[in-house]
Order: structure tokens, then C-alpha cells, then sequence
């Protein structure tokens, strides 16, 4: 193989090609999503549901796109300035999904706290600690309980995030978004010198572990 | 029935709005949008036009792409600063980098959105900003018999006490604060849960059905309306939407 096909065959995975497609995709994007909500009021009624259908899956590309986007920003050095406090973070996040766990049945519980701090944005952390409680929501039944211990030991932070019974493994291939998901959220922690391990606390299981900062 | 725009145009003052942005299409989108909100829409395809214009004409708001040709949104952003330090401006960029997020707001931008963004979410975005520069902030808000007080967390509707969870407060103050403007299920689990992420949860239909359960039944009119194929809306009028 030429040199030249190998450089070829390396374009489509540099983060700079693809972060100028989707910066080229949103303008066009843009102006479709635009136009049908202004149009979805103008049109006659028989027209009013091809709109709503063309806004809804213009909707579901937008959300590809930036899943994209939260993907290739996970894989950006974090810059030093940045820096916040896990245990807060985590218990806005259980307050935001506790609604959403309830709805599906699901009982949500936080235990514990610690005194960690992440070299890594809020919201990114957010995003990824989001990503992670939700995946563990999703793998309960009706009447399940998700548990999340969060501790201190001289290694550093522990967050366990475990659900019982869990009914369904969330991270095999069936369900591809939650995958990428949870990619992003494995990324952002790792980028910030923390570790993810997911499945060991059996299916919907994870263990996020903040090593103490050298001193 | 049409759905229409759904705006009411006596909630907003009508004001002047310059769009500085290169793309053709988008920038007429926004204008007809913005114009159908009773404003008076003035629109600059490049950076050096948007900031001359700015500078000149007495503008209520700037809606300003960051990626403009001969001059970029970011310069004309400064040069704006320096001169007019009150004038609201609204960023519109591809970049979603927190690192663009935060420079653009240290240099001065009121807000920021990230394309592809929706219209509504601009249109939403825009009043706040206006309401902020030229409204106290309320206490109370009321829509027909409907008054919900954000000081003492307290909702009535007909002189009635409505007893809600935090998460219907949070959800009927930001439909309130909305009202005859249609909203849709990402706007509304964005503002009122805090996720910006595309979930599959019908948490936001679940909630707006506790919510018409509590405001709506056994009063009349019906003041929240499904809005078909985009999301929900309050209606002060009372309309089926």
C-alpha cells in the first residue's frame, strides 16, 4: 500500500476533518430546522403532519450531530484552568434524573459524599455523570432501585453507581446511542486522570474512581 | 385549525433587531420569524456591514454570527463593546467548545447559541434578554385566572390553592413565563431538567399530563395545548392549539 493511501485512510478519523463536516453540516441544518417550525403553523392541516415529521427526524439528526460533537470535545485536552467539585455535581444530577427515574418506576438514591475535585469542566462532567446514572436507570425494571455510593479512601474517590435487580445490559450492541454515550462519558473522566469501569457491579453496574491529586 | 406562530404580540414590546449573518437562507428564517413577533427586523451579511449598522442605528438587540466574511462576529463583538456596552447581542456560532462558549461571553455577549439551533429557542432566548434590559423581573406571573408566585411558591388558579411538586413549579413557571409561544419537548427538558442530551424519556409528556391534571380539570378554558409535532403550549387565550 502507498503512502498515500495510508494518509488517505487516516483523514476521516482526525478530530479536525470531522469537527469541519459537522461545523458545515449545522449551517444547512440550521436554516431546515428553521423553516419547518416556521412553516409547521403555515401550512393546511393535511400538510401540518409531513411537516411535523420532517421536523421531528431533522430533530433526531441534530441530536446525532451532537452527539458528534460532545464525542470529539471529550477527546480534547481539558485546559488547566478548569477544575470543580464532584459530590456537588453528582447531586444536582441524581435531583435532574430523580423526575425521570420516577416515571419509569425507578427508585434513585445517593449515599454518601466526598471532597474530590475533577481537572474537567462542570458541564462536561455533568454531561458525562448524566450519561452514566441514566445508562443505570435505563437498565432497571418497573420497581427497581438504583443505589449510588459515593466515598473517600486514601486512593481517592469512589462513585458506585448499582442497580437492583438489573434486568439489562446496557452496553451491548443492541443499543448504539447509549453506547456512544457512554463512550463520551468513559472519555471525559479519563481525560481528567480519573478511571471507569463498567459492568462490575453486574449489568448497568459502573465504578468511577478520582485518584487523589499528587501532591 | 392553523396552529399559527403562536406569538402574542402584545407580551413583547415590539423592538429593532439587527441580524448580522452570512447565510442567506438562515438570516431570512430568523427575520420572518422575528418579524412575525412585531419587530422590525434589519439584516447585514457581512462583519464590517452588521458593525457599521450597529453603530449607527439605535438597535434594541444584535443577533451576530461569529463565522461572518471581511470582518469575523468576534471583532465586530469588541468593536461593539467599546462603544455601545449596553446593547444586547445574542452570539450564533457552530462552535460548541465551552473554550468558545467562554470567550465569547468574556468579551462581552449576552448570550450564546449553538447552531443548529432552533428557532424557537432563539425567539425564547431574545425576549429574555429584552425583558432583562427593559422589564423588572416578576414576581407573580398570571395567565387568565391562573397566578403563580415565584417568591412564596405558591400557584392559584380561580382563587384556588394548587398544591405542585418542585418539578411542576419549575415546568408551569417556564411554560407561565412562555405563554402563546409554542415550546418544544428539547426547549422544555433543556430549561426545566437541565439535560441537554437527546433522551428517549416521555418524562416532559408525563409531567405536562401532572400538570393539566392539577391546572386544567375542572376549570375552564383548557390553558395547556399539545402542540402537534412540536411540543406544548399555554395559551392565554384559551385556544385549542
Amino acid at each position: 500500500m502507498s503512502a498515500s493511501s495510508n494518509s488517505f485512510q487516516k483523514l476521516p478519523q482526525s478530530p479536525d476533518v470531522l469537527g469541519e463536516l459537522l461545523h458545515s453540516l449545522s449551517q444547512p441544518l440550521t436554516s431546515l430546522r428553521c423553516s419547518l417550525e416556521l412553516s409547521i403553523g403555515e401550512v393546511a392541516e393535511p400538510q401540518q403532519d409531513c411537516v411535523a415529521v420532517a421536523l421531528e427526524q431533522t430533530e433526531k439528526v441534530i441530536g446525532m450531530i451532537q452527539l458528534m460533537r460532545e464525542y470529539l470535545d471529550s477527546q480534547q485536552p481539558v485546559p488547566e484552568s478548569f477544575s470543580c467539585a464532584l459530590a456537588p455535581v453528582i447531586r444536582s444530577v441524581i435531583d435532574e434524573l430523580s423526575s425521570i427515574a420516577l416515571v419509569r418506576g425507578v427508585q434513585l438514591r445517593l449515599v454518601g459524599t466526598c471532597s474530590a475535585t475533577i481537572p474537567v469542566p462542570e458541564s462536561r462532567l455533568r454531561l458525562a455523570l448524566q450519561y452514566l446514572v441514566a445508562a443505570v436507570i435505563e437498565a432497571q425494571s418497573v420497581g427497581g432501585r438504583v443505589i449510588l455510593l459515593l466515598g473517600e479512601g486514601p486512593a481517592g474517590a469512589v462513585l458506585r453507581g448499582e442497580g437492583e435487580p438489573s434486568f439489562r445490559e446496557p452496553f451491548g450492541p443492541t443499543t448504539s446511542l447509549l453506547r456512544v454515550k457512554l463512550a463520551i462519558a468513559s472519555r471525559v473522566v479519563e481525560n481528567a486522570g480519573a478511571s471507569l469501569v463498567f459492568g462490575d457491579l453486574g449489568p448497568g453496574g459502573f465504578v468511577l474512581r478520582v485518584p487523589r491529586p499528587v501532591a | 385549525m392553523r396552529i399559527g406562530l403562536g406569538f402574542t404580540p402584545t407580551q413583547t414590546k415590539p423592538m429593532r433587531i439587527l441580524i448580522v449573518e452570512d447565510d442567506a437562507a438562515l438570516a431570512s428564517f430568523i427575520r420572518k420569524g422575528l418579524e412575525a413577533e412585531h419587530h422590525a427586523v434589519d439584516v447585514a451579511g457581512e462583519g464590517n456591514q452588521g458593525r457599521a449598522m450597529a453603530m449607527e442605528v439605535d438597535y434594541d438587540l444584535v443577533v451576530l454570527d461569529l463565522n461572518l466574511p471581511v470582518l469575523d462576529g468576534l471583532s465586530v463583538l469588541k468593536s461593539l463593546r467599546q462603544r455601545k456596552a449596553n446593547l444586547p447581542v445574542i452570539i450564533l456560532s457552530a462552535r460548541s467548545r465551552i473554550e468558545d462558549r467562554v470567550q465569547c461571553l468574556d468579551s462581552g455577549a449576552d448570550d450564546y447559541l449553538v447552531k443548529p439551533f432552533s428557532y424557537l429557542e432563539l425567539s425564547a432566548r431574545a425576549r429574555a434578554l429584552l425583558r432583562r434590559s427593559h422589564l423588572p423581573s416578576e414576581s407573580v406571573l398570571t395567565v387568565r385566572d391562573l397566578c403563580l408566585d415565584r417568591v412564596e411558591r405558591k400557584v392559584k388558579r380561580a382563587g384556588r390553592h394548587i398544591e405542585l411538586t418542585t418539578k411542576e413549579f419549575a415546568l408551569l413557571e417556564y411554560l407561565m413565563r412562555n405563554a402563546g409561544r409554542r415550546l418544544t419537548r428539547a426547549m422544555i427538558i433543556e430549561h426545566v431538567w437541565n439535560l441537554t442530551f437527546d433522551s428517549t424519556t416521555n418524562v416532559v409528556d408525563v409531567y405536562i399530563n401532572y400538570l393539566r391534571r392539577k391546572v386544567d380539570d375542572g376549570f375552564s378554558p383548557s390553558l395547556i395545548h399539545t402542540v402537534r409535532g412540536v411540543g406544548y403550549q399555554m395559551s392565554p387565550e384559551g385556544a385549542s392549539a
